[in-house]
């Protein structure tokens, strides 16, 4: 008996053993979605469908903020995934603040690296485990895959979304520019576009510093006249070290109704602004007047170190560095005792001296998020997407938690130097909290500097990828497939010649990819008008 | 000598019909029960996670997908994925190519490297397990992130090969669909010997099989090293250098660096509409036939290809039966014509004549 016991019992281990791995809580449901995305959250999973601004203030342990919260919340106890490739330490700490004004709502953080982020978030939504609240980088992945709800209901009625940076509403930021006004994606992470110039640099060349209204050509003239290529002490001075290119920003900054880097207006794409830019950068490097970039000959030959950085040679006048730069390298300890710098920011210079002496348009570094189509609980989702993105609340706490440098993160870097956002409300409380803590340790001067900065850089346009349907598609299978960048650059090419074909193409995948998200097959939410225009571009740029 | 009786083909059938309805025995039945108790979850297992798969898989290939929250929703685009990736997506068509050239150039490298890394393991010398650790420790810890990290610092090719130079003579000489994958073979180098790990594992315990007394025996008869690694090493091993050579161009086939793998990966999340599951789907299949054609080209140069010892020993074996048949032959013709001398000369029809040598 116990010889026939056994075999059947291991025969038994090996089975369950071989399915153990095909976990999971039920199948992804086959079969067409419909248009159920194409209703707004607020009414698509029952509950609160607007936000009725009505709160209690509350006061947490260890804070001496007054956290509104809000009546028309739910009093259940509840659960809400928020999936995100933030500062992981900071959403964690974020999270739990919002539990303590919300003890019947639990909040589980999901952190996933932006490098494998679409994917995992792919595997979890095929797997019927999609978050309540998710960032999203490129818009194109997330509006193709229906991840995103109609959030406008929520938006409209709440009264601290009129006090956003005023771009957010005006240039649609996140609406995806439907006629019906629906919006499907909040601004989460805002980093302004910055110029950094190290006064150094100019002091030893002997050139004037700039003013804050600077514009366009002033910046040119800057780059070229801070480049000295045999200068008395052996190393040469270059005008501009770049991580963004130039005519990335150009587009936006010749004109102030244009959305996108590529001339978008609304509907169109015209890309003869950036053809500008774009030949301007470009004979900028071929006349020498660009710094070398990292792991290059160039670069060995100008600072003896292949892995070198113009950065911080002390050689570099203008630096078009992300503007998480400053925080996380320049403002570190360490550089300050190791390199004699002095980077102060400037506002991305306008094209026309009327823009540039006024608040104008510039690029901007903005991540964007929103609640998944099927979250169960989307009043409270978005409670939760506010507080962790532009809500005033939200940045009283990153505010506490970005001056308290014993917070630190897995590398022992406190929060502030670990890509530390900026507020993209113009609350005046939050902002004065902010400066505090962004300039903690300058002086005066240095203070001003920046708060001017701040105050003229709250007109941000959000690079085309992340708010242009169709944009990723554009940039993958045509600008980037043939390589247009590295044909002007080397001066093979010139950029005005391709602005007619890239016209066409940029308005073709648009209308494509419009029609396909938002039209019957997608959200379903376009009007006869759009689908006929749409149309009609798809058929006249085929 | 036991007397063997021919059956006829008759027999055979009817003695075939009876055995089909005889009933086994009950120990024999059990037998057979528990055969197929321990195969349940190999047939579970290849059905939930071979078989349901690859029929999704082929779905999938055959629809445009879009994963929502809601469900996922199908739209059957027939053999357009395929259409697709052949006519309009060129960086499918410059990769594959680019993978069957380098293939079929490191699948023989990485094998004859493991050959010889196991003999040299299989000798007699100090710290022999020290040393076959250091050769299977990157197929432990050089995987995914870590492979990545290390080829991106230039830790994957020789530093005192000028891969430059070689990648410069190589171009001007061989067309650049060829030329690259071959530099890029030198440029890899060591991630590729890195490959062999198991390779090495499995030639080893094929040489610790090889009969010693083959050794000493060809030793007696004076063959050196040499001839007796063509004529007993090898032929041994060649079982074992078909399966490293089908796991390798698997494993190769499969690694999270190749450059196929990381496009359908990208085509899986692509945010781009005619991408997606279903297009990734198609690109999968079209790999994996590409795949197995490859693997059956070379099982098939393998696995036909007999050693010339015992082609010779055969050769032999046959010349000598073809001998022994004449032989039988020419006796049976002697025989026969003896006999039939015999007959003839008993009929009178054949006089023999006799001359006597005293007439001359």
């Amino acid at each position: 008996m116990k010889k026939r016991i056994l075999p059947l019992l291991l025969a038994g281990c090996l089975a369950v053993g071989s399915l153990a791995g095909c976990g999971g809580d039920t199948a992804a449901n086959t079969g067409s979605a419909g248009n159920a995305g194409g209703e707004s959250a607020g009414g698509s999973a029952g509950g609160a469908t607007t936000v009725t601004n009505d709160f209690d203030l509350v006061t947490v342990d260890g804070s001496t903020h007054q956290y509104k919260k809000y009546k028309d919340m739910t009093s259940e106890n509840i659960t809400l995934t928020y999936f995100h490739f933030d500062q992981d330490e900071t959403v964690q700490l974020l999270a739990k603040r919002f539990m303590e004004i919300y003890p019947n709502i639990t909040v589980n953080v999901q952190y996933e690296n932006v490098a494998t982020y679409n994917t995992t978030l792919s595997t979890l939504v095929s797997n019927s485990q999609a978050p309540d609240v998710i960032m999203h980088s490129d818009c194109d992945y997330a509006l193709s895959n229906m991840l995103l709800a109609d959030v406008s209901s929520f938006w409209n009625t709440d009264d601290e979304t009129k006090g956003l940076a005023d771009t957010v509403n005006s240039a649609g930021l996140g609406t995806y520019h439907l006629e019906g006004g629906q919006r499907y994606s909040v601004p989460v992470k805002f980093f302004p576009g910055a110029m950094f110039i190290d006064r150094n640099v100019l002091e030893t060349l002997n050139l004037k510093v700039p003013t804050q209204n600077w514009t366009w050509s002033e910046m040119i003239q800057l780059i070229k006249d801070a480049t000295v290529l045999n200068s008395p002490d052996g190393m040469a001075y270059y005008g501009l070290g770049y991580y963004n290119r130039l005519d990335s920003y150009y587009g936006i900054a010749a004109r102030q109704d244009i959305i996108g880097e590529f001339g978008f207006t609304g509907k169109h794409f015209d890309l003869s602004e950036w053809a500008i830019g774009e030949q301007e950068f470009s004979n900028l490097k071929l006349g020498g007047y660009i710094a070398p970039t990292t792991e290059t000959q160039a670069m060995e030959d100008w600072c003896g170190d292949w892995e070198g950085w113009a950065g911080n040679t002390g050689h570099a006048a203008i630096f078009s560095e992300a503007f998480w730069t400053f925080q996380n390298t320049w403002n570190t300890p360490a550089y300050h005792e190791s390199y004699n710098l002095d980077i102060v920011p400037y506002v991305i210079p306008a094209v026309s001296s009327a823009d540039a002496g006024a608040d104008h348009h510039s690029i901007a570094t903005i991540d964007y998020g929103g609640i998944t189509t099927s979250c169960k609980h989307p009043r409270e989702a978005y409670e939760l997407l506010k507080f962790m993105s532009f809500g005033v609340d939200g940045w009283y706490t990153r505010c506490e938690i970005y001056s308290d440098e014993s917070i630190v993160n897995a590398l022992g870097t406190a929060l502030k130097y670990d890509v530390m956002p900026v507020p993209i409300t113009k609350d005046q409380g939050v902002w004065d909290e902010y400066i505090k803590v962004f300039c903690a340790g300058m002086d005066d001067e240095h203070v001003q500097l920046w708060k001017d900065y701040f105050a003229s850089c709250m007109q941000p346009i959000s690079f085309g990828w992340t708010n242009i349907a169709g944009y990723w598609n554009f940039c993958d299978e045509y600008f980037n497939a043939i390589g247009i960048h590295d044909l002007v650059d080397n001066g093979t090419a010139q950029a005005a010649d391709y602005v007619e074909e890239a016209n066409r193409k940029a308005d073709y995948y648009h209308a494509q990819a419009m029609i396909d998200y938002f039209g019957p097959t997608g959200y379903n939410v376009l009007s006869e008008s759009e689908i006929e225009t749409y149309n009609k571009m798809i058929a006249d740029n085929q | 000598m036991a007397e063997t009786t021919k059956m006829s083909r008759k027999d055979k059938k009817a003695l075939k019909e009876r055995m089909k309805h005889l009933k086994s025995g009950k120990l024999e039945r059990r037998y057979a029960r528990m055969g197929y108790i321990f195969m349940i979850p190999w047939f579970i297992g290849a059905a939930v996670f071979l078989a349901y798969p690859l029929g999704s898989s082929f779905w999938y290939a055959l629809n445009n997908i879009r994963i929502t929250p809601l469900g996922r929703i199908f739209s059957f685009v027939g053999q357009g994925n395929f259409t697709q990736i052949l006519i309009q997506d060129p960086d499918f068509m410059i990769y594959l190519v680019d993978y069957l050239t380098s293939t079929i150039i490191s699948t023989p490298i990485i094998v004859v490297f493991a050959l010889i890394i196991a003999m040299m393991l299989n000798m007699k010398i100090k710290g022999k397990g020290f040393f076959r650790l250091i050769f299977f420790l990157p197929v432990i810890i050089v995987s995914g992130p870590i492979l990545g990290m290390l080829t991106a610092e230039g830790a994957g090719s020789i530093s005192a090969i000028d891969t430059q130079s070689l990648t410069s003579a190589i171009s001007s000489v061989l067309p650049d669909i060829i030329a690259k994958p071959i530099s890029d073979v030198f440029n890899n180098m060591i991630t590729t010997l890195w490959y062999s790990g198991v390779q090495i594992l499995i030639f080893l315990s094929g040489l610790q099989k090889i009969d010693k007394s083959m050794y000493e025996a060809a030793k007696i008869d004076g063959g050196s090293a040499w001839e007796c690694f063509w004529k007993i090493t090898l032929p041994n091993l060649k079982s074992m250098i078909l399966l490293n050579t089908i796991y390798t161009i698997v494993f190769i086939s499969n690694n999270s660096e190749n450059p196929i793998i990381v496009l359908i990966e990208e085509s899986m999340f692509s945010g781009t509409k005619e991408k997606g599951y279903g297009y990734a789907s198609a690109m999968a299949w079209l790999y994996s036939v590409v795949v197995l054609i490859l693997v059956g080209l070379f099982a098939l140069l393998l696995a036909t290809r007999k050693d010339q010892y015992e082609k010779q020993v055969k050769r032999a074996i046959k010349a000598r039966k073809k001998e022994a048949r004449n032989k039988k032959k020419i006796e049976r013709r002697n025989r026969r014509n003896a006999k039939k001398i015999e007959r003839q000369r008993a009929a009178g029809k054949i006089t023999t004549h006799t001359t006597d040598r005293s007439d001359y």
